[in-house]
């Protein structure tokens, strides 16, 4: 019963957070059209709302496909260090100046977009070198890359302006603040594709989550399988966070929490996990919205502030059992 | 059929298997000391590792067939049942063993359930089918295994250690399954249960010295076991009747 409730709430929170913000909205305002409501509701509220949702979605279902591919609690996007080489790239381009757009897209996506996928094809050649079944050793790539890419961007800060630096921190700290539908049609575009691909391998992922040996035996080209997962899924967590900034724990406590919630098979738990991540990352939104003073709290520092205590919680359970 | 053609197999720059050719008709029992390269055998028969020398079955050479083909031909029942999944139920699992029957990216057919549900009833575990794998005792994931192995209906089934972790009682249900599973695929069995050996009585191959050696019919007899072993044996008891 208690589970009915959460979902409900979180359904709830996904209604009224359009309503939460600097400026309330009464729903007898937002319809009359010309208004100044109006235009806050569905030029501003609404697509955040729709933006936050679907990133929050591509966040959680990348959490899931990272730890069941690599049989790894602690294997997401963010751990592996490609959100940091997100950063990175995008740090570049604010360094170099690059405000300018090409075709529409500004300079910061791009760069922030080629950090994320140059760092899992650098994690992919690495991993050649390693022996097949030590997944861990990638987890310390990961990890090793994150860190090094920090330092560069402490580099970058090191020799960046006021203004410059000003720009990145922003950038770093995640935002999911959009303006018009341009974002939130991508992002949504990009969650479907990525959903639909995980869809169609659901029995992969099955046998996947068994162990790799077995899902060979079966039937399975797992080396394929795992390549064309983890190549969608980078591109869509590079597209995501070249936009938002890095947005951490969202990946590592969501699947997590449905699994708790929904003790299930695998292949059952990639539409929950889509949806809870959606609900989760609205309502952290609404969260720095409705907390908000004079401006509002980055959601990566929302997201790490809940998701930090779930992290070390979960840490010490696992050490119980 | 299976046939080996001067078979090696190097782990790091150690030789486990070398030289190994022979024609298996039927049934096989590869027995030998820990370590002595009988997994790595049974491995190389699935492809899951690299070996020099051709391993063909019914005449095709098993590097040129596909993954699905392969699955269909040959299933492997390795020593211990383990899953990363911590919640997936032993009907789930045993289904997935359907996976090459299945078209791609489709759900499991009727006839697939089908097929799993007469499996766990066969093998009396149909109660257990909602219970997590890891829920289950060595007993009943030993059954779980085999009832995999049945699922997915391939000609030759490949057993890595079947009793290793059970108590006499399941041993002697294990064996019988597999004695059953005789009459209509052609088992190769890995072990060094010398009962469970000579109950389910096949043909013998002993892997020695990264060498095999190959007894028809005349393994078992005190003898011969002694001098392979080196332990004194006398008139070696059935049990699994």
């Amino acid at each position: 019963m208690s589970k009915f409730f959460i979902w409900l709430l979180l359904l709830l929170i996904l209604f009224i957070s359009p309503f939460i913000g600097a400026v309330s909205l009464d729903v007898s305002d937002v319809f009359r059209p010309d208004s100044l409501q109006n235009s806050i509701f569905f030029e501003l509220r609404l697509p955040r709302v729709v933006f936050a949702f679907f990133a929050g979605s591509i966040l959680a279902l990348s959490g899931l496909l990272f730890q069941t591919l690599f049989r790894n609690a602690l294997m997401t996007p963010y751990t592996l260090g490609i959100s940091s080489g997100a950063v990175l790239g995008a740090g570049v381009a604010i360094k170099l100046g690059l405000g300018s757009l090409a075709f529409g897209i500004a300079a910061i996506s791009i760069f922030g977009f080629l950090g994320a996928m140059l760092t899992i094809l650098l994690l992919i050649y690495l991993a050649k070198f390693l022996k097949n079944s030590h997944y861990e050793s990638i987890l310390l790539l990961g990890i090793a890359l994150s860190l090094f890419y920090t330092s560069a961007l402490m580099v970058l800060f090191y020799l960046g302006s006021a203004m410059q630096n000003d720009i990145l921190l922003r950038f770093t700290m995640g935002s999911l603040s959009v303006i018009g539908w341009l974002h939130p049609i991508t992002i949504t575009a990009i969650g479907f594709i990525l959903f639909l691909t995980i869809y169609l391998y659901r029995y992969e992922l099955q046998l996947l989550s068994i162990s790799d040996e077995s899902a060979t035996l079966r039937g399975v080209n797992t080396k394929r399988v795992t390549l064309v997962l983890l190549i969608v899924s980078s591109f869509a967590i590079g597209t995501l966070v070249s936009i938002s900034g890095p947005i951490g724990f969202v990946g590592l406590i969501v699947p997590h929490i449905v699994a708790k919630l929904h003790p299930v098979t695998v292949n059952k738990r990639i539409l929950k996990t889509a949806l809870f991540g959606g609900f989760f990352l609205v309502f952290c939104d609404t969260l720095t919205r409705a907390l908000q003073t004079q401006s509002e709290l980055p959601i990566g520092i929302v997201t790490a502030l809940i998701g930090g205590p779930f992290f070390i919680y979960l840490i010490i359970s696992k050490g119980k059992s | 059929m299976i046939k080996l053609d001067s078979l090696r197999c190097n782990y790091g720059k150690k030789t486990i298997l070398k030289n190994i050719s022979l024609e298996i008709e039927k049934h096989l029992t590869i027995l030998g000391a820990n370590g002595s390269g009988k997994s790595t055998l049974a491995k190389a028969l699935c492809n899951l590792i690299d070996y020099e020398g051709t391993i063909s079955i019914q005449g095709r050479d098993i590097k040129e067939l596909s993954l699905k083909e392969r699955a269909k031909l040959i299933s492997y029942i390795p020593a211990k049942l383990e899953v990363y999944d911590p919640y997936i139920s032993v009907e789930e699992f045993v289904l997935l063993s359907r996976f090459a029957h299945k078209k791609n990216s489709m759900d499991y057919s009727d006839k697939d359930k089908k097929i799993t549900q007469n499996t766990l009833e066969f093998l009396k575990i149909a109660h257990l089918k909602n219970h997590t794998i890891n829920s289950l005792s060595s007993g009943e994931a030993g059954l779980t295994l085999i009832a995999g192995a049945l699922a997915q209906q391939s000609k030759i089934i490949i057993l890595d250690e079947p009793t290793a972790n059970l108590d006499p009682h399941n041993c002697k249900i294990v064996a019988q399954h597999i004695n059953g599973l005789k009459e209509y695929h052609q088992v190769i069995l890995i072990t060094h249960d010398l009962h469970l050996a000579s109950f389910i009585d096949s043909p013998t191959l002993f892997i020695k010295d990264s060498q095999a050696t190959y007894y028809e019919d005349d393994f078992f007899q005190d003898s011969v076991l002694k001098e392979l072993y080196g332990v004194e044996f006398s008139n070696l008891a059935v049990k699994y009747e």
